[in-house]
């Protein structure tokens, strides 16, 4: 019995192959797209949920009001930890982790950089990051010490043993390697190649009391059965109770299943953050497979019906409904088990592209039970809806009539696969029209003027060796002709990597918190960069020595301060008095998407991390200014980065959004386009005595093809109706988080619409004028 | 083996009820060979339908094999009509994706017959038949009165004892229709198979034993 079913459905297959194709085809792109969505939600969903202390780890917050609005952030004083371990019984372990460094490791000849932390030795036992050798209580006892991936090892080592060898630090300090520790998965906020000890980082900067300084994160192990809630009580309190020197804000403990997905603070309450995202996804991925399962269910139902004959036949045979409903459940479930064979494949082809596109390393969990039965169970369930309607619907019909060709019930089900056509639709033109809209904003973003010239300008962050041979580096460049300009900077242009309220000027008012960013730039910062200069001068030590303590700020900054004519006005950072020498025109600093802030740049007085470069125009060629590089930094490889460059992967994630909305936006549109070809075939094929008899009575195949395109056409009218409104909606809460964006504007509605309805069109008259070109002698014969 | 009393088939059209069948009081013994004829519409179709359990009564009692048939539960129904009961279509109706020799065992997979018993009763059929050579070809790819042979061997292959035949030869030309009529002959004379056959062809009604004439839903007459 079963194979005769199979023979059935394969020569069923074979029969109609363009159905076929499309029908299997159609539902296999729906579930790849499906999987890779799902898959990249799921990964979000577990991040550091793998942890088997997960719900006693917390980390240390601040909450504070800042520019007069209430803020939470992450970075915590260095001494909150010793603190905390020392005061609170409730506490069972607590870890530094600084920021993920880039380090410089060489070992004899082998250089090379790569990223890791320093951490307290309770780290290891805090977090599942099993070692693979070593002990977990020796390891670390040594400040010099490392541990390494596997990976790591084995770039620097080759196949050797490692443990024991010495492994030089940014050609500073030497550390030797106690063992090695798994690589963390991908589904964890903690990214490392290395873990080097806390112990080394104090003796390499010192103890560090300051509560003012928040530089490091802060994590928490909670006792077994220790209360949460008292402990926040006091947590809260930090600052007040131990901190001298601080500004008393809240501080409290964020558990880390909130981490990942909800860590967006506004007005000190969590709001939105990834969640959103993944949401969103989640509704996208869910939509796909939708509308790729209900095309699936038109197309095999309205082939159904040409099978009626066969229903009648098996039931005068003798045939119990039973059997038939099996048969068409049966073939149903084997179509969708094709797709979903395909599905798999496509999935495993697409698959370093995609990771490449989100940023990730996403891999389809082939060992995972669960896996399967989720997998075996979506093919049963998308099986079962396809194959419901011929399975109960036909069988439940009277042979007699079914043989007789009386059976007619065409009407009864066009109305519900409209319905379906429509929704399709409307979400077609949803994710044609958010398509449009991120691509208008990142064109309208990138456009904005940034307010320097990043052309042909460089710049190389400061080694130890670069900073003491400074002055002797600037003049080599410039006298080599590479440079018009040469300028120490804090952070690169592109970057931001301090800001304060703590300014001080004439008639301030007291309540006054405006947040102003600070830069520093030793000299003709103005020249180097390009900045428009609105009054005074640029920096010059040479001329004017005191310009070590002169500031130059931004008209945004004037205007805070409430300076008519800001040159000559003193303004206090903390107790030093500084004054103004210049104002310039507002440069984009940080986010392109915000308007920009008031700026101060600091005078040669200030920090420096950078060194810029503006480009002789003559020069083509890099090679020489990395020679030079080379020269006063011998230790070290040139990393040399352009400005334009580095400003243009602002818009990286952005660009990426932009992709996976128009790689969705396609998919959707091709598998509704699929489902509208069947359901149109359908149509034609339904009213092909109409169509005959028309054409006998002297209509035009062009007649023909418009009457039966019109009503397609109306569905997708229909949708562009619920549509617009929807789009509307969604894109402009999308744009509100941008502060910096574009209007909408009714051609945007308009576009996705028309493309929309081209697209359907083109569809249909497919069929249409398939049907209206047929002979009518023909199609009358057949009744 | 089969007794039709006071039989009524109709169907509303407004108001007025439209009569299929009137008052059809039928007995037919084992072994009888009864050709039903009548112009178009005059209800032969339906009274074969009714005997055929492929369409109810609306009244009257339909006894077959002494047992009641309204009363009988669908599967009950399934189950006689299964064991004893073939039919032969005018337009042949056999299933377009399957070779003669599938069609011809899908009734026997129904009766859930196991795979050799299926195989051997198969080929005795196909040998019988004289369609050995033609086994894996699809209906397709016959003429008319093969096709036609297919489903007459379709409809014996579960020896039913009654086989219901609706105007077997109307799509035949009179070489290929006189072929299937001696065969049905054959099958009533050599074999004791009941036949019920409905035909516009008074020739073909000859090779009955008993010709019914319906008209407008009442028999007419019988010979």
């Amino acid at each position: 019995m079963f194979k005769n079913y199979l023979k059935i459905a394969f020569r069923q297959l074979l029969r109609n192959k363009t159905f076929s194709v499309i029908n299997i085809l159609g539902l296999a792109i729906g579930m790849s797209a499906f999987m890779l969505l799902a898959l990249w939600v799921h990964n979000e969903l577990s991040y550091d949920r793998y942890h088997s202390k997960k719900e006693r780890i917390y980390e240390l917050w601040n909450k504070s009001i800042w520019s007069g609005k209430l803020e939470c952030w992450n970075v915590t004083p260095v001494v909150a930890a010793p603190t905390l371990r020392q005061h609170f019984p409730e506490i069972e372990a607590v870890t530094h982790v600084d920021w993920p460094n880039e380090r410089f490791l060489s070992v004899g000849d082998k250089k090379l950089s790569a990223r890791g932390n320093m951490v307290d030795p309770e780290f290891l036992s805090m977090f599942d990051f099993p070692l693979i050798s070593g002990n977990i209580n020796t390891v670390f006892k040594d400040p010099h010490s490392i541990l390494l991936t596997p990976e790591l090892a084995e770039k620097i080592f080759g196949h050797e043993d490692p443990v024991g060898k010495v492994i030089r630090i940014d050609n500073e300090y030497g550390v030797t390697v106690t063992g090695l520790i798994n690589t963390p998965p991908n589904n964890t906020r903690f990214q490392f190649e290395y873990l080097m000890p806390w112990s080394l980082h104090e003796e390499l900067n010192g103890q560090d009391n300051n509560w003012g300084n928040n530089s490091t994160h802060t994590y928490v192990l909670l006792k077994e059965h220790a209360s949460i809630d008292n402990l926040q009580v006091k947590v809260k309190d930090l600052r007040r109770n131990y901190a001298r020197d601080s500004d008393p804000y809240d501080m409290f403990l964020y558990p880390m299943e909130r981490w990942r997905l909800y860590s967006s603070f506004k007005d000190g309450v969590e709001s939105g953050g990834k969640i959103e995202l993944v949401t969103l996804f989640g509704i996208v991925a869910g939509f796909i497979l939708l509308i790729a399962c209900i095309n699936f269910m038109n197309l095999s139902t309205a082939r159904s019906e040409k099978r009626a004959k066969e229903v009648g036949i098996r039931k005068t045979v003798g045939a119990m409904r039973s059997s038939l409903v099996k048969q068409f459940l049966g073939e149903t479930t084997l179509l969708a088990f094709i797709s979903f064979v395909l599905a798999i494949i496509i999935v495993q082809i697409s698959m370093p592209a995609y990771n490449e596109l989100c940023m990730k390393r996403l891999f389809v969990p082939y060992s995972s039970p669960v896996f399967w039965v989720l997998c075996i169970a979506f093919i049963l369930l998308t099986g079962l809806l396809a194959g419901f309607y011929p399975a109960f619907y036909l069988s439940s019909f009277n042979p007699v009539g079914v043989l007789k060709g009386t059976f007619r019930k065409v009407g009864a089900l066009v109305t519900p696969r409209k319905v379906l056509v429509v929704l399709q639709f409307v979400f077609a033109i949803v994710l044609i029209t958010s398509t449009i809209i991120v691509r208008q904003q990142i064109r309208y973003v990138s456009e904005r003027q940034v307010g320097y010239n990043k052309d042909r300008l460089v710049y190389h962050f400061l080694s130890k060796d670069l900073d003491k041979n400074y002055h002797a580096l600037r003049q080599e460049i410039i006298a080599a002709d590479l440079a018009t300009s040469v300028t120490k900077t804090s952070s690169p242009l592109t970057e931001g990597w301090s800001d304060s309220w703590g300014f001080v000027w004439e008639g301030k008012d007291p309540n006054d918190k405006t947040d102003f960013d600070r830069f520093c730039a030793d000299e003709h910062i103005v020249k180097t960069a390009g900045l428009q200069l609105l009054s005074g001068r640029d920096f010059d030590l040479q001329q004017f020595p005191t310009d070590s303590d002169a500031i130059i700020i931004n008209e945004s900054a004037a205007k805070a301060m409430g300076f008519k004519d800001p040159v000559g006005k003193i303004v206090k950072d903390g107790d030093v008095p500084l004054h103004v020498i210049g104002v310039i025109r507002d440069f984009i600093l940080n986010s392109p998407y915000h308007p920009t802030k008031p700026i101060i740049i600091e005078g040669a007085r200030g920090w420096f991390n950078v060194v810029n470069i503006r480009l002789n125009p003559q020069v083509s060629n890099l090679a020489p200014l990395e020679a030079i590089f080379k020269k006063y930094n011998p230790e070290f490889p040139c990393n040399l980065y352009y400005v334009d460059e580095q400003y243009a992967r602002k818009f990286d994630d952005m660009n990426r959004m932009a992709t996976l909305a128009t790689l969705f936006a396609s998919l959707t549109i091709f598998i509704s386009c699929l489902g509208l070809f069947g359901l149109s075939a359908y149509m034609a094929e339904n009213r092909i005595k109409e169509i005959g008899v028309r054409r006998v009575l002297g209509a035009s195949v062009m007649n023909i093809t418009s009457m039966l395109s019109v009503g397609f056409l109306r569905l997708v009218f229909i949708a562009f109706i619920v549509a617009a409104p929807l789009a509307w909606w969604l894109t402009g809460s999308w744009l509100k988080d941008f502060p910096y964006h574009i209007a909408l504007r009714w051609w945007f509605f308009a576009l996705a619409g028309i493309l929309a309805t081209l697209i359907a069109l083109f569809t249909v008259s497919f069929q249409a004028l398939k049907a209206a070109r047929s002979n009518p002698v023909k199609s009358l014969r057949t009744e | 083996m089969i007794d039709l009393k006071h039989i009524y088939k109709w169907v509303n059209q407004g108001a007025n009820k439209v009569f299929l069948l009137q008052d059809i009081n039928l007995h037919i013994a084992p072994g009888e060979f009864i050709s039903i004829m009548g112009p178009s519409g005059s209800g032969k179709s339906t009274l074969l339908h009714v005997l055929g359990m492929l369409d109810t009564a609306d009244d009257g009692e339909y006894l077959f094999m002494e047992q009641s048939v309204r009363q009988l539960k669908e599967k009950q129904r399934s189950q006689l009509y299964k064991d004893h009961i073939g039919f032969v279509f005018q337009a042949y109706h056999l299933i377009d994706e399957l070779t003669v020799y599938e069609n011809l065992e899908t009734p026997l997979l129904y009766q859930n017959c196991k795979a050799p018993e299926r195989k051997a009763i198969v080929s005795d059929m196909l040998d019988r038949f004289n369609m050995v050579a033609k086994k894996d070809l699809f209906p397709a790819q016959l003429s008319g009165g093969q096709q036609q042979l297919v489903g007459v061997a379709r409809a014996l292959i579960t020896k039913p004892k009654l086989l219901l035949a609706d105007e077997p030869t109307g799509n035949l030309n009179s070489r290929q229709g006189e072929e299937i009529m001696d065969l049905f002959l054959k099958l009533n004379q050599e074999e004791g198979v009941t036949i019920v056959q409905v035909t516009h062809s008074e020739k073909n009604a000859a090779y009955g034993s008993r010709i019914i004439e319906l008209l407008d839903g009442r028999i007419q007459l019988k010979h």
